[in-house]
């Protein structure tokens, strides 16, 4: 009987005789350990197949051959002859037991119908991209959802919420996510009807415009899976489930990983607060140095899987702390970068954890603070006053009132008067209807009127109106309301918030009498409104210098006077003024 | 054989023969030359020969010294040194052959003979005689050609009475005296290994502790450890002057400007290695080198030469076979075009293997304060050890340095039984920039020596329950 060199594994092609245990002649028993054995996986040592004298030893110690080559000979022992001959064809040695690999037993059993091991095995590597696949081939009808374009300049926009989760079903205008852009927030509505198959960027993840965020499968689509698996499962056996099951796990696996950006991380808890792992080291550093979660999602990880590493963090510090210093710098170069860090200036806490509440700028809150930033260090505030005779718009509304609101629909105020000699005077004035380029001034023919509204509890927002000086006083109010009202109620859309080319601030609703606003970005003045308040003024009545109770407004102009002067300034106020109080009924 | 070739290595040590595989792995075409059995020094003249050869000292020293208090009764106890040394030289010759066939099994090209670059993509092979007898192209080239013993004008290294490590493992017969010139990890370790089987060893070293880069109370330690042992230990001493006489080596050192006279039968001189930078054709192509190291970026592990990328202990310190096998996966890898972040030195586990055993990762006590850090200092003996106590291994103790701002684990320093395979846990604690709170609070099983990690780390924050 031949002893051959037995195959150790899949990929090991030859074998190192070590040691001989037995030499020429001596008589063996079956499962003797006849010699020893190295490959480059393993050392083993290799038992007799059979009872027997060794007959022949045909390589030394030390030497390597190749599998299946015979190393010695054994020749059964007597009597046995007949049955040993029978055996020994087959009896090219067998691997010793200790040493079947998976990998063999793959070769030897891999029936495809039974092999749920095999099955399962190569379906748990692919899974990941298998299910992604899935997803895009019974498509025909799969909807992917994009990041909508918010306005001509927003690149990108970061979602707050999704309100939908995958396996949900939605409708067709159904709020599917909410988003933020440095302009505005708003809801996104599902373009159809369908089920969310996957969600593809999470919540708080900032990705470009256009970017897919989720895809639908829509109804076709489902109910053409519902048709087809049924048959499917007939047809398919076991393994299929347990394909499934797998898969099941996988995404399950996915789900509490905390991954970054990957097609799986819908899986990331809206409760918690970092969105990528954090070692105890960077966690404390932060905890010490007060870096917000949010700081933390900002920072570019190098170590591995992106994550943060202490040095990335340390680096992060060391910048924050160092835009203190180098902030009057940059304003004075007339540089000023887009202040995105600004806000992160860090002030030294004197206070204890307990007598504060520490909350997290939500996104809208840190876009003003930067735009008003921006503001301040881009454009030279100058503020100019002027008190204005309100008496003929104060009788017409105070008339009018009920009927208009009956007629129109609208709360009459003082806004759309305002707003109309605004129109006026800025078609009087162009160059206050302008933008600075470099060194260009970009005199604009149209007049985008834009309105400040508040939003509760804590935001502001800018959206215009378009074409202001084609519209009556009655055009000019009711598009304030809708404007209002549609801000309030987050339906304001990309448009609305665009290219505005003069804005009207009116904190006189709160009572102020007058204010300094900043001006609106990249216009280059800003009318503030304040409160009507009546008050005694000398007029002049039958050449006599009288006082009087007149309801009276201050009208503040703020402009950059990198273009607008005092005087410009003055006489755009002044002929407001004039507009205003010349006021009457025909001029509606 | 000549082809062409994705990435040529040259040098099959632990650096060249990893950077290989990898190589191969990531489906790059891929040729390794070296003229001797692949492994390098590390299979071959190094860790895994002396490992084998200090493990039949332990067993020795055990049976010798401490079988009594096992309850063991050892007469006639005695150990053949031939055989001993066979035993390194086997154990060696197994696992280079070992490498071979993994470079086999993963269809590398194996060129044995002397590869020297005479182009950027060119390197032509010579044999042993100088005989160009093969030559290969390639896009990249690594250079894996590894260090040799540094030589210095007053050690006089003849190879036969004056040694270095290469020789100090084949010793034909047991020196009666040895002289050890340089405490760092391999003086100390034959140091060890020769004391145990009776040698009588001196220690010279110019710093002033031994294993000077290991934190002081560690060298402390082990320098007691060694004294008690019948190891004489000179620190501050510089050699001014080696010489062989008729059978015997004289050595004038200067202790603390005191000059002493010492002799042996042998003298082994460890006292660091240089790059192998000459022959390869570095020159010509205009290679840059720093202090007998080729220079690289530590980032690509790219030479100044595009192409030709170097790795290992021929681009300096600290010359430790790990490092090499690892900046030769991270240089293919990044070949590859993989992003990853770069090898972070400041986590490279150090150890020795002399008993008690030393290891160390991060910063030394010393160190951290030079660099500026207020320092947390938690150490715990294995004396409070129950698993030490049972196995009789009480020697030594754990020791963490901790940032006291931020927690981070600045250092970890173990001298005792195993300390080697116990500091894994601390390296993989500083990538993960765990904190000493995770440590303390990462369920440690007992009994094991490794309670001892978590209670030295409680015990910087006062929390240590057995001491």
């Amino acid at each position: 009987m031949d002893i051959v060199m037995p195959k150790m594994g899949e990929s090991v092609s030859e074998g190192t005789i070590l040691k001989w245990h037995k030499k020429k002649g001596d008589h063996v028993n079956r499962d003797e350990i006849i010699f020893e054995i190295s490959t480059d996986k393993v050392d083993t040592e290799i038992p007799s197949p059979a009872e027997g004298i060794l007959t022949e030893i045909k390589f030394n110690e030390g030497d390597t051959v190749a599998v299946g080559t015979v190393v010695a000979v054994i020749e059964a022992n007597g009597g046995a002859n007949i049955n040993e001959k029978a055996v020994e064809d087959n009896a090219v040695i067998s691997e010793p037991v200790k040493s079947q690999s998976a990998g063999e037993k793959k070769e030897s059993y891999a029936v495809p119908e039974t092999g749920t091991e095999i099955n399962a095995g190569s379906a748990a590597e692919t899974t990941p991209k298998s299910l992604v696949e899935k997803g895009s081939n019974s498509s025909g009808t799969l909807v992917e959802i994009k990041m909508p374009k918010m306005g001509e300049s927003v690149m990108e926009g970061t979602i707050i919420k999704w309100h939908k989760k995958v396996g949900d079903s939605v409708k067709k205008d159904e709020v599917m996510f909410e988003i933020s852009t440095d302009k505005v927030d708003t809801e996104v509505p599902s373009p159809s009807e369908g089920i969310v198959s996957e969600i593809l960027i999470a919540e708080q993840e900032t990705v470009e415009v256009g970017t897919v965020v989720a895809k639908l499968s829509t109804v076709e689509a489902k109910i053409s899976a519902a048709e087809k698996t049924p048959v499917k499962n007939a047809g398919q056996s076991e393994t299929e489930k347990e394909v499934e099951e797998i898969k099941r796990q996988y995404a399950g696996a996915a789900k509490t990983d905390t991954v970054k950006s990957s097609a799986q991380s819908a899986g990331i808890k809206p409760e918690q607060k970092a969105s990528k792992f954090l070692s105890p080291l960077v966690l404390n550093i932060a905890k010490n140095e007060n870096v917000s979660f949010d700081e933390l999602d900002r920072i570019e990880g190098s170590g591995l899987d992106s994550r943060i590493t202490k040095k990335d963090i340390l680096a992060y510090i060391e910048k924050r702390n160092s835009i203190k210093t180098i902030e009057p710098a940059k304003a004075e170069e007339g540089k000023p970068e887009p202040a995105a860090d600004v806000f992160k200036l860090s002030f030294e806490p004197s206070y204890s954890v307990n007598d504060v509440e520490k909350i997290p700028m939500d996104n809208i809150r840190q876009k003003i603070m930067q735009h008003m930033i921006n503001s301040r260090d881009t454009s030279v505030h100058v503020t100019a006053l002027i008190e204005v005779d309100m008496t003929g718009i104060h009788n017409f509304i105070q008339k009018h009132r009920d009927e208009y609101g009956k007629k129109e629909g609208i709360k009459l105020t003082y806004m759309p008067f305002i707003a109309n000699a605004a129109v006026k005077a800025l078609r009087e004035y162009p160059l206050v209807n302008s933008t600075i380029e470099g060194s260009t001034i970009i005199k604009k023919k149209f007049i985008n009127l834009g309105i400040a509204v508040a939003i509760e509890p804590t935001g502001l927002i800018v959206p215009n109106i378009k074409n202001a000086d084609d519209k009556s006083i009655t055009g000019l109010a009711k598009s304030i309301t809708d404007l209002a009202d549609r801000a309030r109620n987050k339906k304001l859309t990309p448009d609305d918030i665009t290219n505005g080319t003069f804005t009207i601030t009116n904190y006189g609703v709160f009572g102020t009498i007058f204010g300094t606003p900043i001006i609106n970005q990249p216009e280059v003045a800003i009318l503030g409104v304040g409160t009507v308040t009546k008050k005694p003024v000398v007029v002049e009545a039958g050449g006599m210098d009288t006082i009087a109770i007149k309801p009276i407004m201050a009208l503040t102009l703020a402009h950059d006077h990198r273009l607008i002067d005092g005087m410009l300034g003055g006489r755009f106020l002044k002929f407001m003024k004039d507009a205003l109080e010349s006021f009457n009924e025909n001029s509606i | 054989m000549a082809g062409k070739y994705d990435i040529a290595v040259l040098g099959g040590g632990p650096g060249g023969y990893v950077a290989a595989i990898r190589a191969a792995q990531l489906g790059f075409k891929t040729v390794i030359i070296d003229k001797e059995n692949l492994g390098g020094i590390c299979l071959n003249w190094g860790c895994i020969p002396t490992k084998s050869l200090l493990k039949n000292a332990e067993i020795f020293d055990t049976m010798k010294n401490h079988s009594a208090d096992f309850g063991i009764t050892v007469k006639g106890l005695e150990f053949d040194f031939s055989k001993i040394i066979k035993r390194s030289r086997d154990i060696s010759d197994r696992i280079t052959k070992n490498v071979e066939m993994l470079i086999k099994k993963n269809k590398i090209e194996r060129i044995r003979g002397f590869g020297k670059l005479v182009s950027k993509n060119q390197l032509d092979i010579f044999n042993n005689e100088g005989g160009k007898f093969d030559s290969v192209t390639a896009d990249k080239v690594i250079i894996a050609t590894g260090a040799r013993p540094r030589m210095v004008p007053a050690i006089p290294v003849d190879r036969k009475m004056i040694i270095t490590s290469t020789e100090a493992m084949i010793l034909p017969e047991q020196p009666k005296e040895l002289i050890v010139i340089g405490a760092g990890a391999i003086g100390v370790e034959f140091a060890y290994f020769y004391s145990v089987l009776g040698t009588k060893v001196t220690i010279i070293e110019m710093l002033d502790s031994i294993l000077p880069v290991e934190d002081r109370e560690v060298s402390d330690t082990l320098a007691k450890s060694f004294r008690k042992r019948g190891i004489e230990i000179f620190t501050k001493a510089t050699v001014e002057k080696a010489e062989i006489k008729g059978s015997m080596v004289y050595v004038s050192i200067n202790v603390n400007s005191e000059k002493k006279e010492l002799s042996a039968d042998k003298v082994l001189s460890a006292i660091g290695v240089t790059g192998n930078v000459e022959g390869f054709g570095l020159e010509e192509l205009g290679i840059e080198l720093y202090k007998n190291h080729i220079k690289v970026n530590k980032s690509t592990y790219e030479t100044n030469v595009k192409d030709i990328f170097a790795i290992g202990d021929v681009i300096g310190p600290p010359w430790l076979a790990h490092v090499a096998s690892h900046e030769g996966i991270h240089c293919v890898e990044r070949i590859k075009g993989l992003n990853l972040p770069d090898i972070n030195y400041e986590n490279i586990p150090g150890c020795t293997y002399c008993q008690p055993q030393v290891a160390s990762v991060g910063l030394t006590e010393a160190k951290a304060k030079e660099a500026g850090y207020e320092i947390k200092v938690g150490k715990f003996p294995f004396m409070a050890s129950g698993k030490a106590f049972a196995i009789g291994e009480r020697e030594g103790f754990v020791k963490f340095i901790f940032d006291a701002k931020y927690g981070e684990i600045l250092g970890v320093h173990i001298i005792g039984s195993e300390a080697t395979e116990m500091i894994a846990e601390a390296g993989l604690a500083k990538a993960l920039e765990a904190t000493g709170e995770s440590i303390i609070k990462t369920v440690h099983a007992h009994p094991t020596l490794s309670e001892s990690i978590m209670e030295a780390a409680a015990q910087a924050y006062g929390e240590a329950i057995h001491i």
